[in-house]
């Protein structure tokens, strides 16, 4: 696709960027497909019809009408209509020519006679519902396993520094296998046979839905609704007169701040810190971390101490993240769900995870697997890490538990980790399983399914010029089945200081309110029932974590300010440019998402909702994360 | 009946543009599917489908939006939406974020001298659907800022079958209680809050019910305006069986809705869907707010409509009947045809000349 202008938010300078708006925006965007002679007036209420299909398009209302028998005197056909509800997956309902050429070509195969076993039955594989105890690292699935005997698990070091004679390195030196390799691991290995299966499962019920999603023209949202650029979207839940005063303040110091103004800066700070004082909750918290950040960008105290974290503290934070609240359960659990629908029917099947960290995501996919029809597929993944300050190959104890894990359920699995200092160290060569010492398919055997998948980790690109478009590069050249990308869905990025400092100040009082509000039902791990005193700590780290997500929008400039979010809109102009095209999420993994956020998480504000084919989880009327997934543009790809 | 399809067909698609036959048809077919047999809603399916957008602190047409938690307990949301404020003439160049900045500088400002109309509206989708930030709903409360330069309040309500009655009824009175409790609500002389109740559908009906709520707390409102608003009963009527199934609405559907939304055991004779039925209250005497009901000729339920208009006449009240004989359900969603221009006009004029 015709790159038409410079990378978004790609510079590292401060303040300036400048591109509000651009994205999506009005002019400057990237024509995408064909959103020419879209009606307008639909296209405002969130409907996209091309003018010269409306009539196309009443012509399939009208079918489906006559086939649902759903006007007066004719007798309704509630199996068809059930079967619609209940079994059809939807995606894209903005996409109203193809969601009604979805159910008509559902009217074409006979549904199954009433009554389906249960309700909630779909077309494509579903992960387990609670897949709890998998889930959580600390449970103790993995300390009572033996180890693996038929895994694979090898690390491969691109940091490494290069030996004295070699001149300064542009691209990663490989080292292979870590230091300390247990014996019974390493070495060739037997290829497990795979469990046959009698019949092939991987066909879908019905002529018309893709297991993905169908290929639908993509118009960003922003084009037609708003030619101006979505500003914060802001949830007002403290309504008390400190706590906006509060706000208030916050903003006219980052006014300040950007003004140079720094005696009027200061004296607002010390005005936050007594308001803040008088509050309660979250609102006092966020206040806190706002102002301790500002007060970094203030005085110029060098940021690195409070705003980098050294990757196992990262991860140990993360951890009581994703144990406080729903937000990383929702990203593992939406991204397993495309990723297990691109692999239906294969036969061998490849992850690489640019978010290893502790591999939480994994368990859960891998139960997938096992349960499906037909029988798993065999399993390769590569963990992708920061080295270890202490040089302790994390990644490589990451990889002995799933395999301990995989083991224990009987999937043919197949680890390598990597450690870089970038992702866009990466070169698709290190990724190729002939160079990583893994099985090959033989001559006669399909070629591994790729699936690519990011959580949290895309928007540190944008720190460094160039990056992010290599990576996505790089990405588009292992011939991946899906990509699947989480993000915060927010812009902190572009725009002066303080647009982004008010567009982050929004957003983590919406984040922070929910980890109060949404009932800490102790995080719902289905292992140990967490103390009080467990359910704090898991808060309090939250909050840690998500502060140093605070400092370094706030305080951070160029490179070190990697905390690079972008929108959902401004992510899909960036996919669609490098190559790829959307893969939609639908109602079924929309549906489970949300039941698990019941299970989780109480209900209470959570909501996930559906927007061009991905879906977000947010807190009442906030989004807060995106999930969305993507496969390669052209149709070589299938 | 293959043929009777055909024509109700083309019957609507002769009554309406055709984007807005296809979305009102898009409305009605996916509805369809979320109404099951046994009464119970597929309520992931329709949160699914509805088409939702973001509050925006930053206006758009002169418009900017924001939500605010009016109660905790129930997670009641509204969605506040507000002129562009004009810019500080203090320093209008330095202002922080204007628009967001304004809007809490707003929130904990003094009653402004120059009167404006704060317009609460509810929602319609016949007590099941859509939300306060529906697309749908969200443009046309953005209409009504820039109709009658107001400051509109736009309730997200609990909906029925989850939540029946007086659930709707009770939202909408903590929303108007809390319009009531905000000082920068208040304007003019007399910092007075200049309040009408609004709403299509469902919301008209709730309106309706708000209004009698704040008679009995002695709250003042300055108006309703009912759109197309919904109410029902026992008996059919002349209306609903000539016009069934032929724009866009059955009598089937009708009682499906009363039926998730009336307590258990009610029939449609209940004072939430007829109040001025058998089981209503008798408004003579009352403060009740002056009306503007607004009918579509081609709505199954006019007749019901047209009761609801002469009990408040029957009952001394001041109403204002707008009957537009060949418009339907929907007509005020899309800015094409006179119906929809002609009663943006009325609105404007109701509002202004009671502010």
């Amino acid at each position: 696709m015709k790159r038409e202008h410079q990378e978004i938010g790609g510079d590292g300078g401060g303040g300036g960027g400048g591109l509000t708006g651009m994205v999506g925006g009005g002019k400057g965007k990237i024509k995408e497909e064909d959103d020419e002679g879209v009606d307008e007036l639909l296209a405002a209420l969130g409907y996209k019809v091309r003018s010269s299909d409306m009539a196309d398009v009443a012509l399939k209302m009208e079918q489906l009408e006559m086939a649902m028998g759903s006007n007066a005197g004719a007798a309704p056909d509630d199996s068809l209509i059930a079967h619609l509800a209940s079994d059809t997956v939807h995606y894209n309902p903005s996409d109203l020519s193809t969601w009604l050429e979805t159910m008509l070509s559902e009217l074409n195969t006979p549904p199954p006679p009433l009554p389906p076993a249960p309700a909630d039955r779909h077309l494509s594989y579903d992960l387990p519902p609670a897949p709890a105890p998998a889930v959580s690292v600390q449970s103790s699935i993995f300390d009572t396993i033996a180890p693996a005997e038929s895994s694979t698990i090898t690390t491969v070091d691109f940091s490494a520094p290069p030996p004295p004679s070699a001149r300064p390195v542009t691209g990663p030196r490989v080292s292979y296998g870590p230091t300390e390799t247990p014996s019974d691991l390493t070495g060739t290995r037997e290829r497990k046979r795979m469990r046959s299966s009698s019949a092939s499962s991987s066909s879908s019920r019905g002529g018309g839905v893709a297991g993905i999603g169908s290929v639908n023209t993509t118009t960003t949202e922003a084009s037609s609704i708003s030619p101006a650029a979505p500003g914060p979207t802001v949830v007002i839940v403290d309504s008390q007169e400190a706590g906006i005063r509060l706000v208030h303040a916050l903003m006219a110091c980052a006014d300040a701040v950007q003004q140079d103004n720094m005696k009027a800066a200061d004296a607002l700070l010390k005005q936050i810190s007594v308001l803040a004082a008088s509050q309660g909750g979250a609102m006092r918290k966020v206040a806190s971390y706002f102002a301790q950040a500002l007060a970094g960008r203030i005085y110029r105290i060098h940021p690195q101490q409070d705003c980098s974290l050294d990757s196992a503290f990262s991860d140990i934070l993360q951890m009581h993240f994703y144990e406080t609240c729903p937000y990383l359960k929702f990203a593992h659990f939406t991204a397993n769900q495309a990723i297990l629908e691109a692999f239906a029917g294969r036969r061998r099947v490849h992850v690489i995870d640019f978010s290893m960290k502790q591999g939480m995501q994994w368990p859960a996919l891998l139960q997938a697997l096992a349960l499906r029809p037909g029988g798993p597929p065999s399993f390769r993944l590569t963990g992708i890490g920061p080295p270890q300050p202490d040089n302790t190959d994390a990644l490589q104890q990451v990889g002995l538990k799933l395999a301990q894990f995989a083991e224990t359920i009987h999937i043919d699995f197949e680890y390598h980790g990597f450690v870089a200092n970038s992702l866009a160290d990466l070169e698709p060569y290190m990724l190729d399983p002939n160079r990583t010492g893994g099985t090959v398919a033989g001559a006669d055997e399909e070629p591994e399914a790729i699936a690519v998948n990011s959580i949290f980790d895309l928007h540190r690109l944008l720190a460094s010029p160039g990056a992010i478009e290599k990576v996505l590069g790089t990405v588009r050249a292992m011939r991946p089945r899906i990509v699947t990308v989480v993000e915060q869905e927010a812009n902190h990025n572009s725009g002066p200081f303080v647009d982004r400092f008010t567009e982050a100040l929004h957003y983590y009082s919406t984040m922070f309110d929910s980890l109060e509000g949404g009932a800490c039902s102790g995080g719902g791990s289905g292992g140990a029932v967490e103390s009080g005193a467990g359910q704090q700590q898991d808060q309090l780290m939250s909050e840690v974590y998500l502060g140093h997500q605070i400092c370094n929008v706030v305080a951070c400039e160029g490179a070190e300010r990697t905390e690079r979010h972008e929108t959902l809109t401004q992510w899909r102009s960036r996919m669609v440019r490098a190559g790829f095209e959307p893969a939609h999420l639908g109602s079924n993994a929309y549906k489970q998402a949300s039941i698990l956020l019941e299970f989780f998480a109480g209900g209470d504000g959570y909501r996930v909702e559906e927007r061009d084919g991905c879906l977000t989880l947010g807190w009442h009327s906030r989004p807060l994360i995106a999930t969305s997934a993507w496969r390669l543009a052209d149709a070589a790809a299938r | 009946m293959a043929g009777s399809n055909e024509v109700n067909a083309n019957e609507s698609k002769m009554a309406v543009p055709l984007n807005t036959w296809v979305l009102i048809s898009n409305f009605k077919l996916a509805y369809n599917m979320l109404r099951r047999p046994d009464g119970t809603f597929n309520r992931h399916l329709a949160e699914f489908l509805d088409r939702k957008v973001q509050a925006n602190a930053t206006p758009v047409n002169g418009v900017l939006s924001f939500d605010q938690l009016i109660d905790r307990s129930t997670n009641l949301l509204v969605r506040i939406y507000r002129p562009t404020p004009i810019p500080d003439t203090e320093d209008p160049q330095t202002s922080p974020s204007p628009a967001t900045s304004s809007i809490f500088s707003s929130l904990i400002s003094c009653p402004s001298p120059d009167p404006f109309p704060v317009i609460i509206f509810f929602h319609g989708g016949s007590f099941a659907h859509s939300s306060a930030n529906t697309a749908i709903y969200d443009s046309l409360c953005r209409r009504f800022v820039t109709l009658c330069n107001a400051v509109v309040v736009s309730v997200n309500y609990r909906r029925s079958p989850e939540y029946r009655y007086p659930c709707a009824y009770d939202d909408g009175f903590t929303a108007l209680k809390w319009a009531c409790a905000q000082p920068w609500l208040h304007s003019g002389k007399d910092s007075k809050l200049r309040v009408f109740l609004s709403g299509d559908s469902s919301g008209g009906n709730i309106a309706h019910h708000v209004a009698v709520q704040a008679i009995e707390s002695g709250i003042t409102i300055s108006g309703n305006i009912l759109l197309n608003p919904m109410f029902g009963g026992q008996a059919r009527t002349e209306s609903e069986e000539r016009l069934d199934g032929k724009y866009f609405v059955t009598l089937q559907d009708r009682d499906w809705y009363w039926k998730a939304f009336l307590p258990e055991g009610a029939d449609r004779d209940h004072p939430a869907s007829n109040p001025f039925g058998p089981n209503g209250i008798d408004l003579r005497g009352l403060p009740y707010p002056k009306s503007l009901v607004v009918i579509a000729g081609l709505d199954l339920i006019q007749d019901w409509q047209l009761a609801f208009v002469e009990g408040l006449k029957k009952a001394d009240q001041d109403v204002k009947l707008v009957y537009r004989e060949q418009a339907t359900i929907g007509f005020y969603l899309l800015p094409n045809t006179d119906h929809f221009h002609e009663v943006m006009e009325e609105i404007k004029c109701f509002v202004s000349s009671n502010c």
